[in-house]
């Protein structure tokens, strides 16, 4: 344990939250534990698998200890992982209609946000599913 | 008691050139509380006030509990103390300073203050007079953090480090308060730093407090707002208008920036038939500025 030294996190765990942004709207507390949600959607993270510790995780992304417990009290309290006091913050055996549901909830978010930017440029939605045709049809031939 | 650090009505006066005006002050138990401000807004006066240092001219201190300065010498060993300047002599090594400093308080932590040691890459041998500014903002943290404190007063903790001694300070704060969930106050005019650490925020400018609220209240409620056919006077708005100015060419359109906004307050415009055209999001560097920009309406007319 250094404050300095290297990361106490996995790999993994880093790129899991390398994209935290505090200067966006959104809390820090959301973000963590969005980010949380989606590795277990994507399976990334599988039942019993261990979360940082707050501690770790604070140090590490250099946030407000309360902010992660706040991230971690969310999902428990949304049934995506259990904390064992003393011992850590474990993912749940998640069931198949949750996981879809958070994938669903992020496509929609994504459709949503997209919506926006283009009203905001004012491009319609046909001119954005013409487009969107077209990447999907270059993506799948390539 | 549920603040850490509690200041009512304070003033205090030097000479002609400083005020502290009417300060008004609360930083809960156990927050991490930032406060901000330009060069010279009183932050530091503000700290060496509760800190027992100064004495107000009038209001009330009280921190963990006692009256300062009265009772200050009760809670003094409970609290970490970073000054601005070094308050280390020159003359001794790391190790020696440490024992000076040991010395004073009952609480001190040797095998906490070791590991740190090792953690922050200080040498005990190294004579202080040959320290670079990173390793003595270093020394300072440990010598703060080793008396184990229940409150720590961090006043520009950071100021002029590099980027991996500011990552090793904060680290350091933050790995304490996971482990004893102790008070922090930290100023610093370094806006971002604050951003991700801080729970609370109060702001200074020109001896006042200006603002002071949960960090994410400031950062969701301050916005920049484009108003078509903005009326020319704002009654009873939800909000607080902190400034507004037409915008260059496109019609009618204004540029607002408002405090304490939440999203259904888009109806108070449909009532004085202007329309809102966007919500445009700050962040807490932006939200500073227009704040400090709203709370000198006097610099604006150009005394």
């Amino acid at each position: 344990m250094r404050a300095g030294g290297p990361s106490d996190l996995e790999p993994a765990e880093l790129i899991m939250f390398s994209d935290i942004d505090p200067r966006s709207p959104t809390p820090l507390y959301e973000q963590i534990a969005a980010r949380v949600r989606l590795a277990i959607a994507a399976g990334d993270l599988g039942c019993e698998d261990s979360l940082p510790s707050v501690r770790a995780l604070a140090r590490d992304l250099r946030v407000n200890p309360a902010t992660v417990v706040q991230a971690y009290r969310d999902l428990a309290a949304d049934g995506f992982v259990e904390i064992r006091h003393g011992q850590g913050t474990f993912v749940q055996e998640v069931s198949a209609f949750l996981r879809d549901e958070e994938r669903a909830s992020r496509a929609q978010q994504m459709v949503r946000r997209l919506l926006e930017d283009g009203a905001r440029l004012g491009i319609g939605v046909e001119e954005l599913s013409r487009a969107f045709s077209a990447e999907a049809g270059a993506k799948i031939s390539e | 008691m549920n603040s850490a650090i509690e200041l009512t009505n304070v003033g205090w006066r030097a000479g002609k050139s400083f005020e502290l005006k009417d300060v008004s002050l609360k930083v809960p138990m156990g927050s991490i509380y930032g406060f901000l401000g330009p060069n010279g807004s009183g932050k530091t006066t503000t700290i060496r006030m509760f800190m027992g240092m100064l004495k107000p001219d009038c209001g009330h201190i009280s921190i963990l509990g006692a009256s300062v300065p009265k009772d200050m010498k009760s809670i003094l060993a409970r609290i970490g103390y970073v000054p601005e300047r070094p308050h280390v002599y020159p003359a001794l090594s790391v190790g020696e300073q440490v024992k000076v400093h040991a010395s004073f308080y009952r609480l001190w932590d040797q095998g906490w203050c070791n590991e740190l040691m090792d953690r922050l890459n200080l040498d005990a041998t190294q004579r202080i007079s040959r320290m670079s500014k990173g390793e003595t903002g270093k020394l300072l943290l440990l010598l703060a953090l080793s008396q184990r404190p229940d409150l720590l007063v961090l006043d520009e903790p950071t100021d002029g480090l590099d980027p991996v001694v500011r990552r090793d300070v904060l680290s350091a704060v933050l790995d304490y308060v996971s482990e004893t969930s102790a008070t922090v106050f930290i100023s610093s005019h370094l806006v971002h730093e604050l951003e991700r650490i801080c729970d609370w925020v109060g702001v200074m400018d020109d001896g006042r407090l200006v603002a002071e609220m949960p960090m994410q209240h400031f950062k969701n409620g301050i916005k920049r707002l484009r108003v078509a056919n903005a009326p020319d006077t704002v009654d009873q708005a939800p909000f607080t208008l902190l400034g507004r100015h037409r915008d260059n060419g496109v019609g009618s359109l204004e540029t607002w920036v408002v405090r304490d906004w939440e999203a259904p307050m888009r109806h108070y415009f449909d009532h004085v038939g202007a329309t809102v055209r966007d919500v445009i999001d700050l962040d807490l560097e932006e939200g500073f500025v227009e704040l400090l920009r709203s709370s000198r309406p006097q610099h604006k007319k150009g005394s």
